[in-house]
């Protein structure tokens, strides 16, 4: 067994919101071409039918006002540019289009192919080129939040393409069912911002099992004590309030949240887990819910149905939907003192490969899993099998001591 | 590896900015939530008349709380012993002490015209 899954203990998620690859790590292309990011090439047509080009542009606040559209139907016209025939292609040339359609002008509709410089981002393009980055990381459903986090938690959204509640008595236990109750026990926690900003996981976890969560003090509080569960997943402030501590701002980075507080947030997570006792023991996914209808040029493949099918209905685009098809791309970086610098993937991977990971890591051979977990591939090869050293992201002999450090 | 400076926001506080799409679901789960807890744990504000992040955060703040408080209420009278029974052999034995007292009877007709007035003064 290579070192670094030989000592890995530990895997935190931290899932942020609402950002598209390119917009936020397009910009890496230029210093590593292996990235697949933004090149001169890359436009979409404005309503008027003129070529709008990415460019560097993004603002860290106040741009994207209106919250850009990305539920079923506005990012069915993202991918597929309006086309909706029989047998159409997707074509990643609608995401002007469907900014436009919210305000009715041209010149603010373009803004949604704006990108952020690498230096306007030194906390996440330095992770990125530090550690491994996924160019194939997508979003488990074209459209909003809720839906695309239920992947991250069950490998499945029980045939929900929307924002709705979703209910229990589902076949599919979450990933904290199945690691608290497994023979031997597994431990997990669910760590929000603060009881103002809670979770986005409220149906199934905070009416049943309050004592899966913990605030993010606590999750600092378990890095420097060496008590991290198993498994964590780590969720920003999603609001600006008060509190004790004085202003908190929103971290998600959830347009029109601003961008360096989440950074900030990042480099927190980060820090706390690289000072920790655990740090040689422990990976740590940064990970975005969905593209928040920004720009990216990469097409979404299809993938293995679900068993769950959204009526035309549920979709709002007149045409069912199986399941068989991921989002938007978005960002993905992995990050362990085991990972080589540089490190870029190739492979295919979606939220349910998150729960998909966790269970095949640490309980092995589990069911009932959903058809789209099953196939989902994993991003950490499991224990005790043989490891395919193509596979295996952890793949250094010995533990790094150049990692970088932010001051936060 | 040199320690990268990270620079602060500024101005970015602005707890009036409208709710977005997903603060206003985060609101209706909770609101859900929220409707199951017992009625002593029901924070009592009206969701639709949420407009900005600043509101929405005090309700999420409130039910999540009341949620907490709610399980910690259940795990407290769960922890605690379960009343005693009295046995039967006690409860004849407080039946032997001597014959128990009859309540007063009241005529029917009172009775009747009590009740009567009571309604009257409800109406």
């Amino acid at each position: 067994m290579p070192p670094g899954l030989d000592n890995l203990k530990h895997i935190v998620v931290l899932m942020m919101e609402n950002r598209s690859f390119d917009h936020m790590l397009g910009s890496l292309t230029a210093v590593n071409p292996q990235i697949d990011g933004i090149t001169a090439a890359l436009s979409n047509p404005d309503t008027t039918g003129a070529a709008v080009q990415a460019q560097p542009l993004a603002e860290f606040q106040g741009q994207l006002d209106p919250d850009p559209d990305h539920h079923f139907p506005a990012v069915d016209l993202q991918i597929f540019g309006g086309n909706a025939s029989p047998g159409r292609a997707a074509n990643m040339q609608g995401f002007v289009k469907s900014y436009f359609n919210q305000r009715q002008d041209v010149g603010h509709s373009q803004k949604i192919m704006y990108y952020f410089a690498q230096n306007q981002l030194p906390v996440l393009t330095t992770l990125a080129l530090e550690f491994a980055v996924f160019n194939r990381w997508f979003a488990s459903i074209p459209g909003p939040t809720i839906c695309n986090r239920a992947f991250a938690h069950y490998g499945t959204s029980f045939g929900r393409v929307d924002m709705d509640l979703l209910y229990v008595n589902e076949p599919f236990q979450s990933i904290y069912s199945r690691l608290i109750n497994a023979n031997p026990k597994h431990t997990a926690k669910l760590y929000y911002y603060d009881t103002t900003s809670s979770t986005m996981e409220i149906t199934n976890l905070l009416q049943n099992q309050p004592e899966l969560f913990g605030s993010y003090q606590q999750f600092l509080s378990d890095c420097s004590s060496g008590n991290l569960p198993d498994y964590s997943f780590v969720e920003p402030n999603y609001n600006d309030h008060d509190s004790d501590a004085g202003e908190e701002v929103a971290s998600d980075q959830h347009p029109d949240h601003n961008i360096q507080a989440g950074e900030l947030f990042i480099a927190s997570v980060y820090n706390a887990l690289k000072s920790s006792p655990l740090w040689p023991n422990t990976v740590l996914l940064i990970v975005y819910d969905e593209h928040g209808g920004i720009y990216d040029h990469v097409v979404p493949p299809t993938c293995t149905p679900d068993q769950f099918t959204a009526s035309a209905n549920d979709t709002g685009t007149g045409m069912p939907f199986a399941f068989d098809r991921l989002g938007v791309r978005v960002p993905a970086i992995l990050i362990s003192p085991w990972i080589p610098k540089g490190t870029v993937v190739n492979r295919v991977f979606d939220h349910a490969s998150i729960p998909g990971t966790i269970t095949k890591f640490f309980l092995g051979n589990y069911s009932p899993r959903s058809p789209r977990e099953t196939s989902a591939d994993v991003f950490i090869e499991p224990n005790g099998g043989t490891v395919d050293p193509t596979r295996n992201l952890l793949s250094l002999d010995t533990m790094r001591t150049d990692c970088p450090d932010f001051d936060v | 590896m040199a320690l990268i400076h990270v620079p602060r926001p500024r101005n970015a506080m602005n707890p009036n900015r409208p709710v977005n799409a997903l603060l206003k679901a985060q609101m209706l789960h909770l609101h859900d939530a929220e409707s199951k807890l017992p009625v002593r744990h029901h924070t009592d504000i009206y969701i639709n008349a949420i407009k900005t992040e600043g509101e929405a955060a005090n309700y999420i703040r409130q039910v999540t709380e009341e949620i907490h408080a709610a399980h910690a209420a259940a795990a407290k009278k769960r922890a605690q012993p379960a009343p005693k029974l009295k046995r039967v052999i006690e409860i004849a034995a407080v039946a032997d002490d001597g014959p128990v007292r009859k309540r007063a009877r009241v005529a029917p007709n009172r009775a009747k015209k009590k009740a009567k007035t009571k309604l009257g003064r409800k109406t």
